[in-house]
């Protein structure tokens, strides 16, 4: 029967032979104890309840799987370009890159077809790390607020950026803050209904614009009234020369 | 002596007598070859070994007693829910067993089931993508196969086991037998997917692929289909009719022909007689 398995194995797949390497799949289980020996080209005698009483050697839906290597077939923002060899987790392969037809399998005909040279050292990309874009993204998305006291007067400051940050949970340090060219002094009511923006300089060599808006804040009557969805709303430029790159930012909708 | 006479011919008889397959019994018995080779394919050869480890070697030795035994692999049966038939579970099936737990204890009943998920799987040569039920493992396979065709292509049905898997195997093995219909709008990539395939079309006829893929009442009632489209009865109505307007024809022919031949060559004197005519004439 194995002969036969064999023969057809090989009529059928005429690339490599997937079909005899060792699986490990599910369930492996192992007879507690083993069914008698039968004659030589006899019949297998009948299975008794014993035979039944199964031991588990192994789980593979617990087990860790190997990387898959996957070649892109174009360029994917933030992944890489045409050509690039993948190793990644089985799943996210399968899912994110195999499916959506972003990636091909590397097989060697794929390999070839790509002309895919793994021993060639990769082209040093241009940003400072592979984290870099989605930073960028997420910073000129976000509308920070500052809240600056009403009663008493202030002068804005990098570490109020800072501690504006911190509330919006980035954590930025006070040296990658580049300020806006005028000082801005306070508190001043006008300043509520306007916008600027502040610089933030990521790993000392990518620049990103933050829009920032003024809040004064008070206890008691002095307690400005609440607004609904004021961070949707577009304001005026605080200073007239970054009002063109304000328009560009993303507002939140 | 004349009972061990008997025992003897009935043990003859027994030996000699060689009991009906199922391919020589009724209609069965009209089924073509191709079919009889899925079926080998399908039911006859055996599994691949999932949920057990198979000893590679064919003689092993007794650590105790260091007795040479021959190595038997006896499979683990498998009960195949119907269920089986809607998803690709990529070999994997259900085990009934017991467990036992604990040596002073008795065992207990227990169901093995393979862990089922919904994905998606694409097939290049359908040039869709299909939501199926799978296991962890037929996702492996298709990894390792570098893709969903493959997979069934290179995979004989006794692993696939299936009925979704084998009919969309059918289709993909018609669709390749065709150069891919369904890439007519891009001849190049229509020829690049014939070229990366057809190595699998080496292994199937036309005949073959035509049977692919059939459970054995599907095949049954195709061959009983066949047989009646072969030999439809013609009602003696239109039988008789036909012999009717033949025999007519033949009879008018004669008919025609006959009064010519005789007005011209008969002699006789009524022929001869025109009472329309003048009467100095007649």
């Amino acid at each position: 029967m194995f002969g036969l398995r064999l023969a057809l194995s090989k009529t059928i797949a005429t690339g490599p032979n997937l079909i005899h390497q060792q699986t490990r799949n599910t369930f492996v289980l192992k007879r507690k104890w083993p069914p008698p020996l039968h004659k030589k080209g006899g019949k297998p005698s009948k299975l008794r309840a014993r035979h039944f009483v199964y031991d588990l050697i192994e789980d593979t839906s617990v087990t860790k799987k190997s990387d898959l290597k996957i070649i892109l077939n174009q360029f994917v923002d933030g992944v890489g370009n045409q050509g690039d060899v993948l190793s990644l987790r089985p799943t996210i392969a399968y899912r994110d890159y195999l499916l959506p037809g972003l990636a091909v399998y590397a097989n060697p005909e794929n390999l070839e077809k790509y002309q895919v040279d793994e021993s060639k050292p990769k082209v040093t990309s241009k940003y400072s790390s592979p984290y870099v874009q989605r930073t960028m993204g997420c910073l000129s998305r976000l509308v920070l607020q500052i809240i600056m006291s009403k009663t008493e007067p202030w002068t804005l400051q990098p570490w109020h950026i800072r501690a504006s940050f911190r509330k919006a949970c980035y954590v930025v340090p006070e040296h990658a803050i580049i300020m806006p060219p005028v000082t801005i002094t306070g508190p001043d009511l006008s300043l509520q209904e306007k916008e600027f923006y502040v610089t933030v300089k990521i790993n000392n060599k990518e620049e990103v614009n933050v829009r920032c808006r003024i809040h004064h804040w008070a206890t008691g009557l002095e307690r400005l009234p609440w607004v609904k969805d004021h961070w949707k709303k577009p304001f005026e430029a605080l200073i007239p020369e970054q009002a063109s790159v304000l328009e560009n930012l993303p507002l939140p909708t | 002596m004349a009972s061990s006479r008997i025992q003897a011919t009935a043990r003859q008889l027994s030996k000699t007598f060689k009991k009906k397959t199922r391919f020589e019994i009724g209609i069965a018995t009209d089924l073509p070859p191709a079919y009889k080779k899925f079926w080998r394919e399908w039911k006859v050869l055996k599994p691949a070994a999932v949920h057990y480890v198979p000893q590679e070697s064919k003689w092993k030795r007794d650590e105790l007693t260091g007795e040479t035994l021959p190595v038997q692999n006896i499979p683990i049966p498998l009960k195949y829910p119907s269920e089986i038939h809607e998803g690709i579970w990529g070999g994997e099936a259900v085990i009934k067993g017991f467990q036992k737990r604990d040596p002073r204890r008795r065992r207990v009943p227990h169901y093995w089931v393979p862990v089922l998920k919904r994905t998606v799987v694409k097939s290049e040569i359908l040039n869709t993508n299909l939501s199926v039920t799978v296991t962890d493992r037929t996702i492996k396979l298709i990894n390792d196969h570098y893709g969903f065709d493959h997979y069934l292509l290179k995979t004989p049905a006794c692993d696939l086991v299936s009925m979704l898997a084998l009919k969309l195997k059918k289709q993909i093995l018609i669709e390749l037998m065709n150069g891919c219909p369904r890439y007519e709008y891009d001849p190049a990539k229509q020829k690049d997917i014939y070229n990366e395939y057809k190595t699998y079309l080496s292994s199937y006829t036309p005949e073959e692929i035509e049977w692919y893929g059939l459970t054995w009442y599907e095949a049954l009632s195709k061959v009983a289909k066949m047989k009646e489209a072969a030999n439809k009865p013609v009602p003696l109505k239109s039988v008789y009719r036909k012999n009717l307007v033949e025999k007519l024809r033949a009879a008018n022919k004669e008919s025609d022909n006959s009064p010519a031949e005789d007005i011209s060559t008969t002699t006789s004197w009524l022929s001869k007689m025109n009472p329309f005519g003048k009467k100095d004439e007649a």
